[in-house]
């Protein structure tokens, strides 16, 4: 009896466990939002909260936290100079964790409970942009990223009117460094490495693509983003290799990586990163090191006072600091009256127009109906000196 | 067959097997004295890794240090050995000693969470951020090469040199010393060394001092291969370091070093040779895991326990 008890106890606790995971599954991949959706009024008072879902803990903190201190510098900034006052409610989303998208989307409902919350910055990564789009349309909240580049996030209408980003999608960068390769460094034979992340295989799935239609030989790769020892994989690609081409997250990685392939006797190839490696690290390489990167400004002041306070040197969290200012602005439009919906906010954001000396990415900011900037070029750097200078 | 693959895989199997040897050493001798598995190690060649780098920084940074390149190289092992050799005697001293009587399973328990503690507490203290050696500008990589196909570099020489110097001393004291006889004879019966009048408190701190001094070595050694540091590096060189020791036959100090080297290439002939190596070789070396166990379960060089029947 005693047996059939526990068996009978086991069963019902599967079935609840079970139910339980089939509803936050259907909950996470739910994109209809409702029809009232954020349009709950809330009093705007004198300090405004943003929800900032960000990996501030995990595998990718060392690049999350970048994130986090462009946002903050942006908020302290924002908070010195205006009257009213934001705060961020932060969520950690634990980025490549073993627990995949959970604690982002535990996050993003966190958030959509919060009715003080009226827009949020992030998520960092495109696969977590997908997990919480169930949760934070479903509240009504407009979520502006400074780091999902997959090109499909915006373009598959899922979530248009809800999701921005401020930072040029992969298909932009893609064609810009196929095409640099092929016409202006006329290589016939790269190797692209990837680092397994959703950013990065999809990007080096692109420029594979597009380098194969042009007749370049291509091999492939890749890598976890944990490891350190790069010198196995290093051996495998072929000498005769013109480029290596490595859309990676983590400058130190990149910085590691050419280090060991010239303490192999590899100088003679050339290294190509994407906008994640664009940082000092990656271009004191050496000369033959080239990158691929939004317009950031590396002699705006405001590059040098962030440098002051966190003596880092990686702007690739700079987008963020973009991404705090457009849905701080869209909240200061929207409360402008005492009061606003997430719904006012979001149709702010939508309507953004930074100029381009105030957006920090050196070009104007502004939404196209994807929720994609209308203008996102990608430019191609080449180091001179230990310094990335645009060559195209 | 590709000689030049073959040859760099070879030098990088022997260059990540000589770190794996140093971490397989004090997780054996530990087993070997108290027959606990210190989970807590490879977080203290996390600390090592550390130590070294903030030596380098005291000394002025890899870009100016304040004395020769190879001399801040041997302060770095100095400073990271002791500091770690330390940090062991103080994991010993306070969560382990007091388990000492307690169930198997509590001391285990603790050594897993004195592994979060340490790694948690590198992550608020130094950040997530990873840090550079800079060992290029420190003191100069040069590689070398013999024909075409066999690639060397000079800080892997080091590194094997190291590794294979400081098990030799390690040897040399467990066998040719008499805390060397008095480790020797805890680990056969620790009652009966005790009735000798062995100090076996004092015996047990000295083990855990070596075993981590030897983790450090390992540590700095990553970070002047490998480039980069950083917080969670000590869990999964911790998992390697005792796969090889259990390989090699726990408790066996040869073994270990055996162990080390043979997870060392499986590594990086997996990462040259296999399907997707290059992104599962992880998969490969704990699969010779599973495989030494079914086929020789006290690993290469551990021999079988007797029990009395």
């Amino acid at each position: 009896m005693k047996k059939v008890v526990v068996a009978a106890t086991l069963a019902a606790a599967l079935a609840v466990l079970a139910t339980a995971a089939w509803g936050s599954t259907k909950g996470s991949s739910r994109v209809a939002a409702p029809a009232n959706a954020g349009n709950a009024l809330v009093k705007c008072g004198k300090t405004r909260s943003i929800g900032l879902l960000a990996p501030f803990t995990g595998p990718a903190a060392s690049i999350g936290i970048n994130q986090v201190h462009w946002a903050n510098f942006y908020k302290n900034a924002y908070n010195r100079s205006h009257k009213t006052k934001i705060k961020f409610v932060n969520e950690d989303t634990m980025l490549g964790s073993a627990n995949g998208t959970a604690e982002a989307v535990k996050g993003a409902q966190a958030l959509g409970s919060n009715s003080s919350v009226l827009g949020v910055v992030g998520p960092a990564g495109s696969n977590e942009v997908k997990a919480t789009t169930g949760a934070l349309k479903g509240a009504g909240l407009g979520f502006v990223s400074g780091s999902a580049t997959n090109t499909q996030i915006t373009l598959d209408g899922t979530r248009t009117g809800f999701f921005f980003r401020t930072v040029p999608p992969d298909s932009s960068q893609s064609k810009s460094v196929s095409a640099y390769i092929v016409n202006n460094l006329k290589l016939k034979r790269v190797y692209i490495i990837d680092d397994q992340e959703a950013y990065s295989t999809g990007l080096a799935d692109e420029v594979q693509a597009q380098l194969k239609a042009k007749g370049v030989t291509v091999g492939r790769d890749g890598v976890s983003q944990q490891q350190s020892d790069f010198s196995s994989l290093i051996n495998k690609i072929p000498r005769n290799t013109q480029l290596v081409y490595l859309p990676w997250q983590l400058p130190p990685k990149g910085q590691a990586f050419g280090q060991q392939m010239k303490s192999l006797g590899r100088n003679g190839t050339k290294l190509m990163g994407s906008d994640g490696l664009f940082d000092p690290l990656f271009a004191g390489l050496g000369s033959n090191v080239y990158d691929s990167f939004f317009p950031v400004n590396p002699a705006d002041a405001r590059v040098a006072a962030f440098k002051k306070i966190h003596h880092g040197t990686e702007l690739f969290g700079a987008p963020s600091y973009v991404a705090t200012q457009v849905v701080a602005g869209a909240i200061d439009r929207a409360c402008k009256n005492g009061t606003a919906s997430r719904a006012e906010v979001r149709a702010q954001i939508k309507k953004t127009k930074i100029a381009a000396s105030a957006s920090l990415l050196g070009l104007q900011v502004g939404f196209d109906k994807h929720g994609d900037m209308i203008k996102k070029p990608f430019g191609i750097y080449h180091s001179v000196k230990g310094v990335f200078v645009r060559v195209a | 067959m590709n000689w030049s693959l073959f040859f760099g895989e070879l030098v990088s199997g022997l260059t990540l097997g000589s770190i794996y040897a140093l971490i397989a050493l004090g997780y054996t001798m530990v087993y070997g004295i108290l027959k606990l598995l210190n989970f807590a190690h490879g977080d203290v060649y996390m600390v090592g890794a550390f130590i070294g780098f903030f030596v380098l920084q005291w000394l002025g940074g890899a870009l100016s240090p304040a004395v020769n390149g190879w001399i801040a190289v041997a302060i770095m092992f100095a400073v990271a050995m002791v500091g770690c050799g330390a940090l062991g005697v103080g994991i010993e001293r306070f969560a382990y000693r007091p388990l000492r009587n307690a169930p198997r399973i509590a001391p285990l328990i603790s050594a897993l969470g004195v592994s979060i503690f340490l790694q948690n507490s590198a992550l608020l203290l130094w950040g997530p951020q990873f840090r550079s050696y800079d060992t290029f500008d420190l003191i100069g990589v040069k590689s070398y090469s013999i024909g075409n196909n066999f690639f060397i570099s000079n800080i892997q020489i080091l590194t094997i040199c190291v590794s294979i110097g400081l098990t030799i001393v390690l040897a040399l004291v467990v066998s040719r010393t008499r805390t060397g006889k008095a480790m020797r004879a805890t680990s056969f019966d620790r009652d009966a060394a005790e009735m000798m009048g062995i100090s076996i408190d004092r015996v047990i701190s000295f083990t855990f001092f070596l075993g981590s001094a030897l983790a450090a070595a390992g540590g700095v050694m990553f970070g002047l291969v490998f480039g980069q540091i950083f917080s969670l590096m000590g869990f999964t060189a911790g998992l390697k370091g005792f796969t090889a020791a259990v390989v090699g036959g726990i408790g066996s100090i040869p073994g270990a070093v055996l162990g080390g080297f043979l997870i060392g290439l499986t590594e990086a002939f997996a990462t040259g040779y296999l399907p997707g190596g290059s992104v599962y070789a992880n998969l490969y070396v704990f699969a010779l895991l599973i495989v030494m166990f079914l086929i020789r379960p006290t690993g290469l060089l551990g021999s079988p326990v007797i029990q009395k029947v």
